[in-house]
C-alpha cells in the first residue's frame, strides 16, 4: 500500500460506525405514558393498579436489569409519564410493560427518548438495530375483510346506474332490444354483488399487495402479510414495532379516496335549510353560551386527540345522525383542516353532510403526484382519471355546477370545493391543507389503488418470538461462542497475521452492524444467517491471503515483497468469489420475499464490508507491521506445516 | 500430492449414490418430506401451563399419545408454550377426542381439530379456559410462496452466476461451478428428506447460506486452476490436481473456521436452531467435498469430452 497516512480511513470508518452503534448499547430513557383516564379513576382502584404495577416492576421487569424508574411505581407521577432509565430497553420489554399495565399506561404515547447521536446527528431518527418478530416478537394485526361493507359500497357506486337501468327496463317507449340490453346489464351488475370464495380471495390478494407496498413505503422491513383464507382475513406481522399508533397510521393509510357530493341546499325539498345548517346552529348556540367544551365538534376532537379509535368516532357520528334525523340517503362526515398556521395539526373542524352515493372512487383515478404550491405554501395532489372516470367526472361536474364536491380520504373530508364549471380532460387536483407527508400518503393511496375491501381490525396483539425467548438467548450465546472460537482458531493457526485477521473480522462486524442500523434494517433469523456467512467469507478472504503470503515466503521472498505479492495474488480470487456471491445476493433482494430478502440484505452488505476489511484494512495493517514497524519474521502457520510444504 | 482427478468417478459415483439413497429413503420410507407448520399448515396453540409442567413433561405427554408436536417456550416467567402440530397429526387428535368423549357424543362430533386439541389439553392438564392464550388452525405460510419464487429465483441466480463466470473464466468453469452448486443443493435436500428435518424458515436460511458458501469455495479452487493453467505447461488434469492441492490448506482452514461457528450452535444447546445447524454443518462439509471432488473433476471431464468432440 502506498502510504501509511491512509490509516485514517479505517479509523474514521470504525469511529463513525461505533457512533452509529452507540444507541444500541447506551443508557436510554423511556417515557412510559400514563393514561389521562387513569386520573379519573376512584382512588381505591388507582392504588390497586399502582400496587400491582410496582409489584411487577420488582419481580418481572427489574431483577434482570439495573433499570431505574422515576418516580417510584407506587406513586402517581407528577408529570404525564414515568421515566425509565437503563440499557437494552427492548421494544419487547416496552410492549410487556404497557400490555401488562393497560389501565395505567397508554401504549401509543410511550416514547423512547433519542440518544444524543440520534438527536443531534440524525434529527431524532431512531438508529438502534431492530430485531425481527422471529427474534424478539412484535406486533401482529389480523385484519378482517368487511365484505358486507364492500358490497354496500359497491352498491353505492352503482346506485345511479341501477336507477337508470331499472327505469330503462320498464320504459315502454324503448325498443324491445334496448330493454333487453338494460335487463342484461342490470343482471350483470347484480352479479358483481355476489361474492364467491374465489372472488373474495382475489380481493384479499389485491389488498395484500397494497398493504405490502404501503408497509414497505413506511420503511418497515420484512413486514409479513399473509392471507388467512378460511377467515377472510389478512394477517400482518410487524417485527419490532412497539408502538401501535404506527399501526393505526398504517390502517388509516389503507383507506380509500372517494368523491361524494355534499347535500343540496334544500335536501328535504322544503325550505327548512340543510342538515349542515341545523348542526351549525346548535353549535353556535352552545358557543354563545360559553359552553365551547360541550360542542359536538370539540367532543369529537377529544375522541381523536385521545386516540380512542375509529370505532368510537363512528359511534359518535351515528348518534349524531340520529339526533339530527339525517335520512338514509346522506351520511355525516367530518371535515379536517388546520388552524391558521400551516404547522398546526390536522384536526376535525366541521361536520359535513354528504350523499351516500359515491360519485367517483379510487378505481377511477391513477398516476397521482404530490406537488408544492408556491403561492399557497402548501402541497396539493394532482392525478389523472381513467377514461371511464373522466367521463363520470365530466358528467358529475356538469350536472352539479354550484354544488360542493367533497373529497373523502378514509373517513376524513379533506376538501370540498364548489364546482364552478364542468371539468373535462381527465386531469384534476386535490387541494387540501396538506403537509408534505400527507400529500405523499394521499398520492400513494391514489396511485397504488385504494384497498379493494375495507378491513377491520379483528385482532391486534403483541406476540412472542417464533423461536421462543429461551432459544434466542441460548442461540445468541452460541453464536458469540462460535465467533470467539473462530477468533481463537485464527490466532492459533496464523499467529500475528491471525491477529490482523481478527481485527479485520471485528471491524467487519462493527461496520456491517452500523450500516444495517443506518438503513433501519430489521434483523431476523435469516438475516443472522447472512451475518454468519459473511463472517465465514471474511475469514476465508484472510485465509486465502495468508496462504498466498506463505507460499511466497516458502519460495524464499523477502517478507515485505511476500506480503505485497500475496495480496496481489489473492485479490482476484477474493473478488471473483465475492462478486459471484454478490450477484446471487442482489437477485435474492430483487426477487425474493420475506426471509430470503432478509438473508440477502445482510449478505450483500456483508460482502461489501468484508471486501473493505480484507483487501484494504488487513493490507494496511500488514504493511504497517512489515514496512514501518520492522516485523521481519512473519509467522504464518506452524513451522512444521511450512517445512512440509517446501 | 494426492491425485484427486484419478478418483473423479469414485467421488461422482459416491455423490450419486448419496442422492439416490437420500431421495429413496425420503419417498420410499417416509413418503416425502417432513411436514411442518410453516410449510403445510396445522394447529398452533399457545398455552400457559402450570408451573410444575416442564418441557420434559409435555414432550412425554405428546409422545405417549403418538402425536408429533413442536414445543417452543414463549415466555419463561409465565411458562407459556407454543405447541405446533403438523397436518399429519390432525386426524389423530380428532380421533383421540372422539375416543375420549364417546363416539356418539355431540360434543365430539361437532368439534374441530383445534377444539379437540384444546379439549384434550384442558382436561389432561386441568387448565382453565383463559390459560389457553390462543389456538388457531393455521394455513401454510412460507411453503407455497417460497417454493414458487424459490425455483425461479434459483434458476435466474444460476444463470447470472454462469454469465459472470463465463466472462471472468471460461464456460467450462461456469458449467462446473453451477453443476457443483446444484449437486450441493440436491444432496442437502436429500439429507433433509433422509433425516425428516422439518422445512422451516431457518432451514431456508441454511440452504441459502450453503449456496453462498459453496460458490465461494468452488471459485477459490477455480481461480487457482485458471492461474496455473496460464503459467504451467502441463496437462489440464495435472494443473487441476496441482491447484486443488495448493488450495487444500486454505480449503481446510476455512471449512474448519466456518464449521466451528456452526457447531457452536449445537454445542451451545440452542435447541430450536439445531435443524439450522445440522443442515449447515452437513452443507459445509458437502460444499468442501464438492469443491474438491466434484467441481474441478467435472470441469476436467467436460474438458476431455469437448476436446474429443473437436477432434472428431
Amino acid at each position: 500500500m502506498k502510504s501509511v497516512q491512509w490509516i485514517f480511513v479505517p479509523i474514521l470508518v470504525v469511529a463513525s460506525s461505533l457512533t452509529l452503534l452507540y444507541p444500541n448499547f447506551a443508557e436510554r430513557e423511556l417515557e412510559l405514558a400514563v393514561r389521562k383516564e387513569f386520573k379519573q379513576l376512584p382512588e381505591e382502584t388507582r392504588k390497586d393498579l399502582l400496587n400491582s404495577f410496582a409489584e411487577r416492576w420488582k419481580t418481572d421487569y427489574n431483577p434482570k436489569s439495573d433499570w431505574q424508574i422515576e418516580p417510584d411505581p407506587n406513586i402517581f407521577p407528577e408529570q404525564d409519564y414515568y421515566l425509565v432509565k437503563g440499557r437494552f430497553i427492548t421494544s419487547a420489554k416496552i410492549n410487556q410493560l404497557s400490555q401488562e399495565n393497560q389501565e395505567l399506561i397508554l401504549e401509543p404515547k410511550n416514547k423512547l427518548r433519542p440518544t444524543w447521536v440520534e438527536e443531534y446527528i440524525f434529527g431524532g431518527r431512531p438508529l438502534a438495530i431492530r430485531l425481527g418478530l422471529d427474534l424478539q416478537g412484535g406486533m401482529r394485526v389480523v385484519l378482517k375483510g368487511d365484505f358486507d361493507d364492500y358490497t354496500s359500497k359497491l352498491k353505492d357506486s352503482y346506485t345511479k346506474e341501477i336507477e337508470e337501468l331499472t327505469r330503462k327496463k320498464g320504459d315502454a317507449s324503448l325498443s324491445e332490444k334496448e330493454r333487453k340490453e338494460a335487463q342484461d346489464k342490470l343482471k350483470e351488475i347484480e352479479s358483481y354483488f355476489e361474492l364467491t370464495p374465489s372472488r373474495k380471495l382475489a380481493e384479499l390478494e389485491k389488498a395484500k399487495l397494497i398493504i405490502d407496498n404501503r408497509l414497505t413505503n413506511q420503511n418497515l422491513t420484512e413486514p409479513q402479510v399473509r392471507i388467512q383464507k378460511d377467515q377472510d382475513s389478512i394477517e400482518v406481522s410487524l417485527p419490532g414495532v412497539s408502538n401501535s399508533s404506527q399501526i393505526l397510521d398504517i390502517i388509516r393509510n389503507t383507506e380509500t379516496v372517494e368523491y361524494r357530493l355534499r347535500e343540496p341546499s334544500d335536501p328535504n325539498g322544503n325550505s327548512k335549510g340543510t342538515y349542515h345548517d341545523a348542526i351549525e346552529l346548535e353549535e353556535m348556540k352552545l358557543m354563545s353560551q360559553g359552553r365551547k367544551e360541550e360542542t359536538e365538534i370539540v367532543r369529537f376532537q377529544n375522541i381523536v386527540k385521545q386516540k380512542l379509535g375509529k370505532d368510537e368516532q363512528d359511534k359518535f357520528l351515528e348518534v349524531m345522525e340520529k339526533k339530527y334525523n339525517i335520512p338514509e340517503k346522506y351520511k355525516l362526515y367530518v371535515k379536517w383542516s388546520r388552524a391558521n398556521n400551516p404547522k398546526a395539526s390536522l384536526l376535525p373542524r366541521e361536520f359535513v353532510v354528504l350523499e351516500r352515493a359515491i360519485s367517483l372512487d379510487g378505481k377511477d383515478m391513477r398516476n397521482a403526484r404530490e406537488s408544492y404550491d408556491q403561492n399557497r405554501l402548501s402541497y396539493y395532489v394532482s392525478f389523472s382519471l381513467t377514461s371511464q372516470g373522466a367521463e363520470k367526472f365530466f358528467d358529475i361536474t356538469s350536472k352539479n355546477v354550484g354544488r360542493q364536491l367533497a373529497i373523502v380520504w378514509g373517513d376524513k373530508v379533506i376538501s370540498d370545493p364548489v364546482i364552478r364549471s364542468p371539468i373535462a380532460g381527465g386531469n384534476a387536483q386535490i387541494d387540501g391543507e396538506f403537509g408534505q407527508k400527507e400529500a405523499t400518503d394521499l398520492a400513494n393511496v391514489i396511485s397504488e389503488g385504494a384497498l379493494p375491501i375495507p378491513l377491520n381490525v379483528l385482532e391486534m396483539r403483541f406476540i412472542g418470538p417464533t423461536l421462543g425467548i429461551e432459544s434466542i438467548e441460548v442461540g445468541l450465546k452460541a453464536v458469540l461462542l462460535g465467533f470467539a472460537l473462530v477468533i481463537v482458531f485464527m490466532l492459533v493457526i496464523y499467529r500475528l497475521s491471525g491477529l490482523v485477521a481478527d481485527i479485520a473480522l471485528l471491524v467487519n462486524v462493527i461496520v456491517l452492524m452500523a450500516l444495517l442500523s443506518l438503513m433501519g434494517f430489521t434483523l431476523t433469523l435469516p438475516g443472522f444467517a447472512g451475518i454468519i456467512l459473511t463472517v465465514g467469507m471474511a475469514v476465508d478472504a484472510n485465509v486465502i491471503i495468508y496462504e498466498r503470503i506463505k507460499e511466497e515466503l516458502i519460495a524464499g521472498k523477502h517478507v515485505s515483497a511476500a506480503v505485497a505479492q500475496g495480496f496481489e495474488n489473492a485479490f482476484w480470487t477474493i473478488m471473483d468469489s465475492n462478486v459471484t456471491t454478490l450477484i446471487s445476493g442482489i437477485l435474492m433482494i430483487k426477487l425474493g420475499n420475506g426471509p430470503i430478502k432478509g438473508f440477502a440484505i445482510t449478505l450483500c452488505w456483508g460482502i461489501i464490508t468484508s471486501l473493505f476489511t480484507s483487501l484494504f484494512l488487513s493490507r494496511m495493517i500488514m504493511d504497517l507491521l512489515v514496512n514501518k514497524l520492522g516485523v521481519r519474521k512473519l509467522q504464518i502457520g506452524f513451522k512444521k506445516l511450512e517445512s512440509k510444504n517446501v | 500430492m494426492f491425485d484427486f482427478i484419478k478418483y473423479k468417478y469414485v467421488s461422482i459415483t459416491f455423490s450419486t449414490i448419496l442422492i439416490i439413497v437420500g431421495f429413496g429413503v425420503t419417498f420410499g420410507k417416509y413418503g416425502g418430506f417432513a411436514t411442518s407448520l410453516d410449510f403445510d399448515g396445522g394447529l398452533r396453540a399457545v398455552v400457559e401451563f402450570p408451573e410444575n409442567v416442564e418441557r420434559k413433561n409435555l414432550e412425554e405427554y405428546f409422545s405417549s399419545k403418538n402425536l408429533e408436536a413442536v414445543l417452543v417456550l414463549m415466555d419463561k416467567d409465565k411458562n407459556d408454550y407454543q405447541i405446533d402440530i403438523g397436518l399429519g397429526s390432525v386426524d389423530q387428535i380428532r380421533q383421540l377426542y372422539i375416543d375420549r368423549k364417546g363416539k356418539d357424543s355431540v360434543e365430539a362430533k361437532q368439534a374441530s381439530a383445534i377444539d379437540a386439541l384444546i379439549g384434550l389439553l384442558q382436561e389432561d392438564f386441568k387448565l382453565e379456559k383463559k390459560k389457553i392464550l390462543s389456538a388457531n388452525q393455521v394455513g401454510s405460510v412460507v411453503g407455497a410462496e417460497l417454493t414458487s419464487t424459490g425455483i425461479s429465483l434459483l434458476s435466474l441466480t444460476l444463470f447470472f452466476i454462469m454469465l459472470y463466470l463465463s466472462f471472468r473464466f471460461q464456460f467450462k468453469f461456469a458449467l462446473g461451478a453451477i453443476l457443483a452448486l446444484i449437486h450441493d443443493l440436491v444432496i442437502t435436500i436429500a439429507f433433509i428428506g433422509f433425516f425428516q428435518i422439518k422445512p422451516s424458515v431457518p432451514i431456508i436460511a441454511a440452504l441459502l447460506t450453503l449456496l453462498g458458501y459453496s460458490i465461494n469455495d468452488t471459485i477459490v479452487v477455480f481461480d487457482r486452476i485458471r492461474e496455473n493453467a496460464g503459467n504451467l505447461r502441463d496437462t489440464f488434469s495435472r494443473v487441476i490436481n496441482l491447484s486443488i492441492n495448493q488450495t487444500l490448506a486454505r480449503t481446510f482452514n476455512t471449512s474448519v473456521a466456518t464449521l466451528i461457528s456452526v457447531v457452536a450452535i449445537i454445542i451451545g444447546g440452542a435447541v430450536e436452531l439445531y435443524d439450522f445447524a445440522y443442515v449447515l454443518t452437513f452443507g459445509i462439509i458437502l460444499g468442501t467435498f464438492s469443491s474438491v471432488f466434484i467441481a474441478a473433476p467435472l470441469v476436467d471431464i467436460y474438458d476431455t469430452l469437448s476436446k474429443r468432440w473437436k477432434r472428431s
